[in-house]
């Protein structure tokens, strides 16, 4: 009876790590593109009606903490005071990569985030911020400012954007 | 003297012992119980293999997220096992709260004392596992980040959500399994122990924010979290459902109450209790209880104790003077039980239970041997009382000092005469020295075998002091007995 536990025990064991290691396999190969996806979907945010703030370019190239590259100009709209343009948050130092943000202020409201730069620094990490940054994303849009929940299993990667965020909101004197 | 009560074999004709190794062993596959036995073996199987499933489950989580590929080099070898060493340790933890959640299909399938006893086996691994945890990932995440392990430890604590938490958690851990050692644990009261056990609760629950918020396997969205979120939502409700609500079910389904304290002998008392619907409590189930007595200055003191009788379960005829009743026979062994000889008649009683397999229901053979020491006797009396057998079929050896320690050896005698059962009287102090110690000094040279000549094919219920008992189970599998074909109701915890 024993014997009879001990090998089939062994052999469902064995069976659900072989699943688990295929299983990982899997999500290993299809991961890079994920990664990719995440921070190229953002163009689709920037609406084509009018006032257009000028687009800040290059801002990936600061990698100095701090160092807030907002260069948006001030829009024509009279309703808001507030400036509308594309701002890129402070780079934040993770212990599991740097994270960077740009966000996008539009007649005063929040219209779009993009991740300028995500934890990349193991495999895990990377799949993290690939799943937590577009959910960020949506929170932040709904809720227009960086007070958002973190994302459960993603707390660092949630803290540095929302960091980065509430910097480039700083930025644009949202 | 009833014919059937033989004081020793060695008075018998001088036969010498003959070897009986499966010679005359009948096919266990056949017979009353071996359905039920299969059924049962196949149960405890069952829960070998869920086990260790959970366990390889546990580990997989990690692999089926692209774990393997994660480990390039040394920082990230050490982290993965750190989390491997979490998630193993946690699934243990998990495991132990099932063994302790008196769940009726391992009670029914192991019994309680073999889910307790394999449940205090995992505590000391369990407890390495998330030690490791904790050590690998300050290793890990400092390497990572050029931290020594201590800073990084004190930077978790500060800067990450719930880490605390999870500091706190380990520190409650170390202390509960410190406080099970059994060095440590007799050095204290039983109630002392047992509050610091109920610290478990609380260190699970510091344990498990860290695991959903910042443990990136659990993140949001991933399966892997549905299934931890699962397995910890089923084990709470588990142990809510079956260690707290079905006892205060119970307590208000049977409204016991004691009706009579009968004196057994100086130091043994019978405590006969009254209730409802007691016929659901008879029959092959759990025989022991946790009872706790409504009483000023008892009723924060459970104590496990068997029934020493088969429920009555009422005026099934017109003799309505016979009230269901209940009883449980006790020696007094320490405070608590002590004052239980001072109960008086109408106090309320809280159970919890039935409990255990020392019943019919882990009956596997057609034969059945009983025997019993001391107080051991009392549960014994309730199973010869209900457990089916033929005439002949059935041997009973009893031990004490003296035969006013043969406690309700008068009922026994009479039971074994009216269903036609051997019943040996095994009186006398002990042999000063000798291998069979169980035996009295005058029977020394007796072998089991020797009482109970057909014993290897016969279901064995042994009941007594641990040394004591330790000493019959040794020989009667030396006599060819199997472990499956033992049962054994341990008095100590
Ligand atoms: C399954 C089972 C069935 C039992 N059936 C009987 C019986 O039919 N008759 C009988 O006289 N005794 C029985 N006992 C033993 C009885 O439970 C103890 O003797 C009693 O609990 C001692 O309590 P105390 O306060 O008098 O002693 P204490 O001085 O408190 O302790 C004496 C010993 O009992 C242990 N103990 C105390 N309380 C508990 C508890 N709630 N759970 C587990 N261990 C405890 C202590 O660790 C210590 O080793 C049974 C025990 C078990 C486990």
């Amino acid at each position: 009876m024993r014997f009879r536990a001990g090998i089939s025990a062994a052999f469902a064991s064995a069976a659900i790590l072989l699943a688990g290691w295929q299983a990982g396999a899997h999500v290993a190969t299809s991961n890079a593109s994920a990664v990719t996806t995440s921070s190229t979907g953002t163009t689709g945010g920037t609406g084509s009606t009018a006032a257009t703030g000028s687009t800040a370019a290059g801002t990936t190239g600061s990698s100095a903490p701090g160092s807030s590259s907002g260069n948006g100009t001030s829009s024509s709209l009279g309703a808001s005071a507030k400036a509308s343009g594309t701002y890129a948050g402070e780079a934040v130092q993770t212990r599991f990569g740097i994270v960077q943000v740009q966000v996008t202020v539009k007649a005063g409201a929040i219209t779009d985030i993009t991740a300028l730069h995500l934890t990349d620094q193991e495999q895990r990490s990377v799949q993290i911020s690939a799943r937590a940054a577009p959910l960020l994303r949506s929170e932040v849009l709904s809720a227009q400012s960086a007070n958002v929940q973190t994302i459960g299993g993603a707390t660092i990667t949630s803290d540095a954007y929302l960091t980065s965020l509430q910097a480039a909101l700083d930025a644009a004197h949202f | 003297m009833n014919s059937q009560l033989l004081a020793s074999p060695g008075q018998r004709a001088g036969t010498p012992p003959s070897p009986h190794r499966g010679d005359t062993r009948h096919n266990p596959t056949k017979g009353k119980f071996a359905a039920q036995h299969r059924r049962r073996m196949f149960r405890a199987d069952l829960l070998t293999v869920a086990l260790w499933a959970s366990l390889a489950a546990a580990l997989a989580l990690w692999l089926a997220d692209g774990g393997v590929s994660s480990v390039g080099n040394a920082t990230q070898a050490v982290t993965a096992v750190g989390i491997l060493a979490g998630l193993a340790g946690m699934d243990l933890v998990i495991l132990m709260l099932l063994l302790a959640a008196r769940l009726p299909f391992v009670d029914g399938a192991v019994g309680h004392d073999r889910a307790l006893e394999f449940h205090r086996k995992l505590g000391k691994p369990a407890l390495y596992l998330l030690l490791a945890h904790g050590l690998l990932l300050a290793t890990g995440y400092g390497m990572a980040e050029g931290l020594n392990p201590v800073s990084e430890a004190v930077a978790l604590w500060v800067l990450v959500p719930d880490m605390w938490l999870a500091f706190v958690s380990m520190a409650l851990f170390i202390a509960v399994v410190v406080t099970s050692l059994v060095a440590v644990r007799r050095r204290f009261p039983y109630e002392f122990w047992y509050f610091v056990h109920l610290l478990t609760y609380l260190a699970v629950a510091t344990a498990l924010p860290h695991q959903f918020s910042v443990g990136g396997l659990f993140a949001e969205g991933t399966w892997q979290r549905w299934y931890w979120l699962l397995l910890c939502i089923g084990t709470g409700s588990a142990l809510a459902w079956y260690r707290i609500a079905k006892p205060v079910i119970a307590t208000y389904r049977h409204q016991l109450t004691v009706r009579r304290v009968v004196r057994v002998s100086p130091d043994v008392v019978s405590i006969e209790m009254t209730g409802l619907r007691l016929n659901e409590l008879s029959g092959n189930g759990g025989r022991f209880f946790v009872w706790r007595f409504l009483a000023p200055g008892m009723w924060w003191q459970a104590h496990p104790f068997s029934l020493s009788a088969e429920p009555q379960v009422g005026p099934t005829s017109n003799r309505s003077s016979r009230q269901p009743s209940l009883r449980i026979t006790v020696r007094n062994l320490g405070a608590g039980s002590a004052r239980l000889a001072s109960l008086k008649p109408g106090t309320k009683v809280a159970i919890e239970g039935p409990y255990g397999v020392f019943s019919t229901a882990a009956r596997s053979r057609d034969r059945v041997v009983m025997i019993g020491a001391g107080i051991g006797i009392t549960p014994l009396r309730a199973l010869l009382e209900s457990t089916p057998f033929a005439p002949g079929q059935a041997t009973v050896l009893l031990r004490g000092s003296s035969p006013e320690e043969l406690f309700l050896g008068q009922e026994i005698l009479e039971l074994c005469r009216k269903r036609g059962a051997t019943l040996f009287h095994l009186t006398g102090p002990r042999a000063a020295h000798g291998r069979n110690t169980w035996l009295p000094a005058s029977a020394d040279s007796s072998r089991l075998r020797d009482f109970v000549p057909d014993i290897a094919d016969a279901d064995v219920y042994v009941c007594g002091p641990t040394a004591w008992a330790g000493q019959v189970l040794a020989e009667a599998k030396s006599s060819g007995v199997r472990e499956e074909q033992l049962h054994y109701e341990r008095f100590d915890w």
